[in-house]
C-alpha cells in the first residue's frame, strides 16, 4: 500500500524532505504585514457596499421602500432582490438544498443578508441608508433549538423538499431514507444483523453524546474589493475584472459573472486561514457587480460579528452498543439529531458520517446508522466537519465506557476491536496503530486506571483518555503539476491564493529532493494563471499533491538529463561563450544523476558540470559583446524544459468507499487531565499524540497542524459553544469576548512522537494527518475518567459541579 | 517571490509612504475635493449641515511625521488601513479580544480597534511595517519565520509587535514572560508552542547584536 506506484516511492536517503526550520515561502509577507488579504484593500476612490441584515431568525420582506435612504448624500447605489441584475446573478456555491436566488427577501437566521445593498462613500454612510430604509417584515416562527424543533407540531419553517442529502444515499439493500417529515429529514444506514448483533452481547449499554456548535471563526472576516479595467491583453468582450479577496477560486466568479478566466484577475495570494470551510460569502461575490453599476471600484466586507460561522454543529447523538464479556461489539445502534441549519447548509460533517466513518474500523458488521437533520435558523454552515468528522467521538466514547464497565484498558479494548490492515474481516493487527500505541504508551506513561480512583498529590483527580484514528488518503482529485527548468533554474508555478498551511514548501522540498537540489533552488512562482495548486485536504492533500510533483520532478530530470547528454554531443560552435558540457557523450539518461545541485556520472560523481550549466544548446544567441580585440562575442542558447504530470496517486479511499475498510497509517491522540471537584475546574496537564503520517514531510508543519487540531478540541470541550435566546432565535455570543477561544495562557503542552511507517498512498508512503486529530470527546472522557460522571462539552466548571451534585 | 529581502524593502516603503503634509482636503460624503481645511469645514458647514467634517490628525509614524484627514469616529486601525496604508494592524474582531491590531504607541503596546484615531494627536507610533523595516528588529521577522510561528498569518503581525514591545522592555524574557506578553494575542490556527521558542531565538541574537 506505500508509494509503490511512483517514481522512487521507496527512497531512502533523504536531504530536504524531513527537515526542520526552512521557513515557508510566504512566511516574511505575513509576519511583516506585507501580505494583504481581501479585507485589506483600499483602493482610491472607492466605494462601500452593505447588506441589509436582518434582526430575526426567521423572516420574510414583504416590501421594502428605499427612498430616504437613497436621498441621503453619499450613497451612490441601492440594489434590491428585485433587481434584473441580482436576478440574472448564478448561485455556485454548495447548496444542500433546492436552489435559492443569489439574493432574495428571505432571511433564515438572524444576522442573513437579505433584500438590500446600499453602496455608499463609506461604511458609515452604508449603515446610516441601512437605517433609513423602511422595510416591511413579517416575521415568522423560528427554530433555533433542534429539539423542539424536531417535533411534529413544530412550526415547518422550509418548505422545500430534502429527502436525499448529500452524502447520504441509503446503503445498498438498507432501509430507504423515509421522506422528510416538517423540518426533519432524514439519513439511515444499516448493515449486518442488528438483533443478532445484540442477542450475542453480554453487555449493553446506552449513553448520550452532546456536540456543541463551533465556531471555527475564520480569522480573516471575509471580504473583497473589485473593480473593471481595460486588460490591453484580453480586449475582447469588454473589460476586464479585477477581484481581491474571492479567494478560493477567482473562477467561480468569472463563472458568475459570465466572464472568460483569463478576463478575470486576482494576484493576492492570501486568503486567511479555512479549516475546511470552502464557501464563500456574499460580500466576496457581489463587489463586481456593484463595481459595474457605479463605474468605481467597491469594497464589501463583514464585521467579525457578520462573519462568525459555524464549521461543527449541533448534533445529540444516542449510543446503544452490545459487547461481550471480553470487549468485543458486537453490534451499535447510532441514532442522531444532527443542526441541518440554515437553508444551504452544507450537509458535510452529517451524512457523511454514516459511509466515511470510524464503524468501518471496526470488526463488528452490525451498524445501524439513524440521523434526522433538523432544519433550523441558527446558522448557515458553509462546511463542517474539520473538527469533528464522521463520528469519531461515539466510538471513542464506547471503546472507554466498554472498558469502563470491564475494568479493561481502553486500548486493550480498541485492539481487539479494530479490524486488521485489510479489510472488516481481516484478524490480523494493525502494524501502524500498534507502533502508534506502543510510542504512545512511552510518551504518557500510560498507566490505565479506573474512574475516580486516582488522586494527585495536591487533592484534585487524575484522569486519562485514549483514542485511534486513521490518517485518511485524500488523493481525490488529480492535480496539473508543472515545473520549469529556465535559465539553469528549477522553477515551480503555482497559483495563490494559499490557505494557512505550508502545502507548496512540502512540494518544493519534494522537488528539491528528486532534482538533487536544495530547498531554496526551487524557485516558487506564484501566479494566479497557473493551474497547479496543492490545496485540498490539509496535509492529506499536501502528500498527494507531493506524489503528483514527485513524479514532474522526475519527467524534468529526465529531460535535464537527455539535454546535458545532447549538449555533450553538440556543442556550440568555437567561439561561443559557452559553458563546458559535462563527460557525457555517448552516454544515456540512465548513466547520469543530479547530485548536489551537479550533473554528474553514477558511475564517478565526481564528474559533472553544475546544473545550471548543464543544458544548453549549439544555438548562437545574438552578439552580446565584444572583446578587447573587438570580435564579437556570441552567447550559447540555454536550454529551457517543461515538465507537466498530471495525476494524483492510486487509492484515494475517500474516493472509494473504502475508507476506515483499510487501515495503513493510523494515529493515536491522549489526554490527561486533573478535576478539582470543589471549584469545578479542569486543567489539562497535557496532550499526547502518537502519530503515523507515513512519513513526514515538513515536521513543523505536521506539528502545527497538530497544536491546531488539538487546541480546536480544547476549546469545544472546555470554552465554546454558540448560544441563542431561544424566545426570538437571536445569537448572543457571536463576538470574541462572549465566545471565547483558548489563548496562549489557556493551552497545555502538546508532546508529539511520529513514526514512519510509510504505509501511505502518497509521497514516500505519507499519507498526512489532516482531519484526523480532531475530536470533541477526548477532554470530556478524561474528565469522566477521573471524577466518574459525564459532563457534555464544553466542560464548565458549573456543569461539572452540577454533574457531581454540588450546584 | 515575497523573499526576506524584498519583503524587507516593501515594509521600509510601506512605512515610509505615509502623507506627510496634506494638500489636498476631501470631503467624505460627497468627494469634492479643496485646498485648505478651512474651506473643507465651511464646504461641511454649508452643504452637509447635519454631518461631522472629517478632522486632521498628525502622528510620527513608524519614525515618519505625517498627518491625515480622519472622521473624527475612526479608530486607530481604520486610519492606519485607510489614511496611512498600513494594513499590518489587522481587523480580526474588533472588539479588543484578539491583539490582532496591535500597534506601540509611545513605547506601549495598545490595541488599534480600540483606540480612536483621534485621541492619537503627537504621539509615536509604531506599526509591523516599521519594525520589519528597522534592521534590529530583522532577528524577531526572521525567528518568527524560521520556527513558523505562523499557519495562515492573519494574527501573526499582532503576536510580533507584542513580543518586539516584550523585548523593548525585556530584552532577556523567560518563556512564561513570553507567554504572559502575548496572552492578549488569540491565534485561532492554534500557533501558540511557537511564539516564545521564536521569542528567545531573537532576544538572544539581538543581544548578540546579529
Ligand atoms: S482587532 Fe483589535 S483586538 Fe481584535
Ligand atoms: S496563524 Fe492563523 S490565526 Fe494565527
Amino acid at each position: 500500500m506505500a508509494d509503490l506506484a511512483g517514481v522512487n516511492g521507496q527512497r531512502e536517503q533523504f536531504r530536504v524532505v524531513g527537515q526542520r526550520n526552512l521557513p515557508g515561502k510566504l512566511s516574511y509577507a505575513l509576519a511583516t504585514g506585507v501580505a494583504k488579504f481581501g479585507i485589506d484593500y483600499v483602493l482610491p476612490d472607492m466605494l462601500h457596499a452593505k447588506f441589509l441584515r436582518s434582526p430575526y431568525a426567521n423572516a420574510r420582506v414583504k416590501s421594502v421602500d428605499i427612498a430616504k435612504a437613497k436621498d441621503i448624500p453619499g450613497v451612490a447605489d441601492i440594489v434590491t432582490w428585485e433587481d434584473e441584475d441580482i436576478k440574472a446573478l448564478n448561485n455556485f456555491g454548495e447548496s444542500n438544498d433546492s436552489r435559492r436566488p443569489w439574493l432574495d427577501n428571505i432571511a433564515d437566521q438572524e444576522g442573513a443578508e437579505v433584500a438590500v445593498i446600499v453602496v455608499a462613500e463609506s461604511e458609515d454612510i452604508c449603515e446610516e441608508a441601512l437605517r433609513l430604509l423602511d422595510v416591511e417584515w413579517e416575521v415568522l416562527p423560528h427554530v433555533v433549538n433542534l429539539l423542539e424543533g424536531r417535533k411534529e407540531d413544530a412550526p415547518v419553517i422550509r418548505p422545500q423538499v430534502r429527502d436525499a442529502p448529500m452524502f447520504g444515499a441509503p446503503s445498498a439493500g438498507g432501509p430507504t431514507n423515509p421522506p422528510k417529515r416538517g423540518n426533519v429529514a432524514y439519513a439511515n444506514m444499516t448493515s449486518g444483523d442488528m438483533d443478532a448483533g445484540f442477542a450475542a452481547a453480554d453487555h449493553i449499554i446506552e449513553y448520550d453524546l452532546y456536540m456543541p456548535a463551533f465556531a471555527s471563526l475564520l480569522p480573516n472576516p471575509s471580504g473583497s474589493v473589485a473593480w473593471w479595467f481595460d486588460d490591453p491583453y484580453y480586449s475582447e468582450g469588454g473589460k476586464s475584472l479585477h477581484i481581491e479577496g474571492a479567494v478560493k477560486d477567482k473562477n467561480a466568479i468569472s463563472m458568475m459573472y459570465r466572464l472568460p478566466p483569463e478576463k478575470t484577475v486576482q494576484e493576492g495570494l492570501f486568503m486567511g486561514g479555512k479549516y475546511c470551510d470552502w464557501g464563500r460569502r456574499k460580500s466576496q461575490e457581489i463587489t463586481p457587480l456593484l463595481a459595474k453599476r457605479t463605474g468605481r471600484p467597491v469594497r464589501c466586507v463583514n464585521t467579525r460579528e457578520e462573519m462568525f460561522d459555524v464549521i461543527m454543529k449541533q448534533r445529540y447523538i444516542h449510543l446503544k452498543v452490545g459487547f461481550t464479556d471480553d470487549g468485543l461489539i458486537t453490534a451499535v445502534d447510532d441514532f442522531s439529531i444532527a443542526d441541518g441549519g440554515a437553508w444551504g447548509s452544507s450537509s458535510f460533517g452529517n451524512v457523511g458520517d454514516m459511509t466515511l466513518g470510524p464503524y468501518n474500523t471496526l470488526k463488528c458488521h452490525n451498524i445501524n446508522q439513524h440521523m434526522e437533520i433538523v432544519d433550523s435558523n441558527r446558522y448557515l454552515m458553509y462546511i463542517s466537519g474539520q473538527h469533528c468528522p464522521f463520528n469519531w467521538d461515539s466510538i471513542t466514547v464506547a471503546l472507554h465506557m466498554i472498558a469502563e464497565k470491564l475494568g479493561k484498558d481502553p486500548i486493550d479494548i480498541a485492539r481487539l476491536n479494530l479490524h486488521g490492515p485489510t479489510s472488516k474481516d481481516d484478524p490480523d493487527p494493525v502494524p501502524s496503530f500498534e507502533a502508534c500505541v506502543k510510542k504512545g504508551k512511552d510518551l504518557m506513561n500510560w498507566n490505565w486506571h479506573p474512574s475516580g480512583t486516582k488522586k494527585l498529590p495536591d487533592g484534585r483527580y487524575h484522569g486519562m483518555s485514549f483514542r485511534y484514528q486513521m490518517c485518511p488518503r485524500h488523493s481525490f482529485s488529480s492535480y496539473s503539476c508543472k515545473l520549469e527548468f529556465r535559465d539553469g533554474e528549477v522553477h515551480m508555478p503555482t497559483q495563490g491564493p494559499l490557505f494557512g498551511v505550508y502545502a507548496v514548501e512540502c512540494n518544493a522540498m519534494v522537488v528539491a529532493e528528486e532534482l538533487g537540489l536544495e530547498y531554496d533552488d526551487v524557485k516558487i512562482d506564484f501566479d494566479y494563471r497557473e493551474p497547479f495548486t496543492p490545496l485540498g485536504g490539509g496535509s492529506d492533500g499536501t502528500t498527494a499533491s507531493a506524489w503528483a510533483m514527485k513524479e514532474c520532478a522526475n519527467i524534468l530530470k529526465k529531460q535535464i538529463l537527455e539535454a546535458a547528454i545532447e549538449y555533450a554531443e553538440n556543442p556550440p560552435m568555437p567561439g561561443a561563450v559557452s559553458p563546458q558540457p559535462g563527460p557525457f557523450k555517448g552516454l544515456t539518461a540512465d548513466d547520469l544523476d543530479i547530485i548536489g545541485g551537479r550533473v554528474v556520472l553514477k558511475s564517478d560523481p565526481s564528474q559533472g558540470v553544475p546544473i545550471r550549466e548543464a543544458a544548453f544548446t549549439s544555438e548562437l544567441l545574438a552578439i552580446t559583446d565584444f572583446d578587447s580585440q573587438g570580435v564579437p562575442v556570441r552567447e550559447a542558447a540555454q536550454k529551457n524544459l517543461f515538465a507537466t504530470f498530471y495525476g494524483h496517486p492510486p487509492l484515494s479511499l475517500w474516493a472509494t468507499g473504502e475508507m476506515g475498510k483499510r487501515l495503513d497509517t493510523m494515529n493515536t491522540a491522549y489526554c490527561e487531565v486533573a478535576v478539582d471537584i470543589e471549584m469545578g475546574e479542569v486543567e489539562i496537564l497535557r496532550f499526547g499524540v502518537a502519530a503515523d503520517p507515513g512519513k513526514v514531510m515538513r515536521p513543523i508543519s505536521l506539528e502545527s497542524q497538530i497544536d491546531q487540531v488539538m487546541f480546536f478540541s480544547q476549546g469545544c470541550q472546555l470554552l465554546e459553544d454558540f448560544v441563542f435566546d431561544e424566545r426570538t432565535g437571536v445569537k448572543l455570543n457571536n463576538n470574541m469576548i462572549e465566545y471565547k477561544k483558548p489563548c496562549i495562557l489557556d493551552v497545555p503542552r502538546v508532546d508529539r512522537e511520529f513514526l514512519e511507517t510509510r504505509a501511505g498512498n502518497a509521497a514516500y508512503g505519507a499519507n498526512g494527518i489532516s482531519h484526523s486529530l480532531a475530536n470533541t470527546h477526548l477532554v470530556i472522557i478524561a474528565i469522566h475518567n477521573a471524577i466518574g460522571v459525564w459532563v457534555d462539552p464544553p466542560a464548565t466548571p458549573d456543569k461539572i459541579l452540577k454533574a457531581l451534585g454540588k450546584a | 517571490m515575497y523573499s526576506k529581502e524584498l519583503v524587507r524593502r516593501q515594509a521600509a516603503d510601506i512605512a515610509a509612504a505615509v502623507p506627510e503634509t496634506l494638500t489636498q482636503f476631501r470631503c467624505s460624503v460627497c468627494r469634492g475635493v479643496f485646498g485648505s481645511s478651512a474651506e473643507l469645514q465651511s464646504h461641511y458647514a454649508v452643504e452637509h449641515p447635519g454631518a461631522v467634517p472629517p478632522a486632521i490628525i498628525r502622528l510620527k509614524l513608524n519614525g515618519c511625521l505625517c498627518e491625515a484627514l480622519i472622521e473624527p469616529y475612526w479608530t486607530l486601525q481604520r486610519a492606519l488601513q485607510f489614511r496611512f496604508g498600513l494594513t499590518g494592524a489587522k481587523h480580526m474582531c474588533n472588539r479588543g479580544a484578539c491583539g490582532s491590531c496591535t500597534v506601540i504607541m509611545d513605547g506601549r503596546a495598545v490595541l488599534a480597534c480600540m483606540t480612536l484615531a483621534i485621541e492619537c494627536e503627537g504621539k509615536e507610533i509604531q506599526t509591523v511595517e516599521g519594525i520589519a523595516a528597522d534592521t534590529k528588529w530583522r532577528p524577531l521577522v526572521e525567528s518568527y519565520c524560521r520556527w513558523d510561528a505562523m499557519q495562515c498569518g492573519y494574527c501573526t503581525p499582532g503576536f510580533l509587535v507584542s513580543a518586539k514591545a516584550l523585548l523593548d522592555k525585556n530584552p532577556n524574557p523567560t518563556e512564561d514572560e513570553c507567554r504572559e506578553a502575548l496572552s492578549g494575542n488569540i491565534c485561532i490556527c492554534g500557533t501558540y508552542p511557537r511564539h516564545a521558542t521564536a521569542i528567545l531565538e531573537a532576544a538572544l541574537k539581538i543581544a548578540k547584536g546579529a
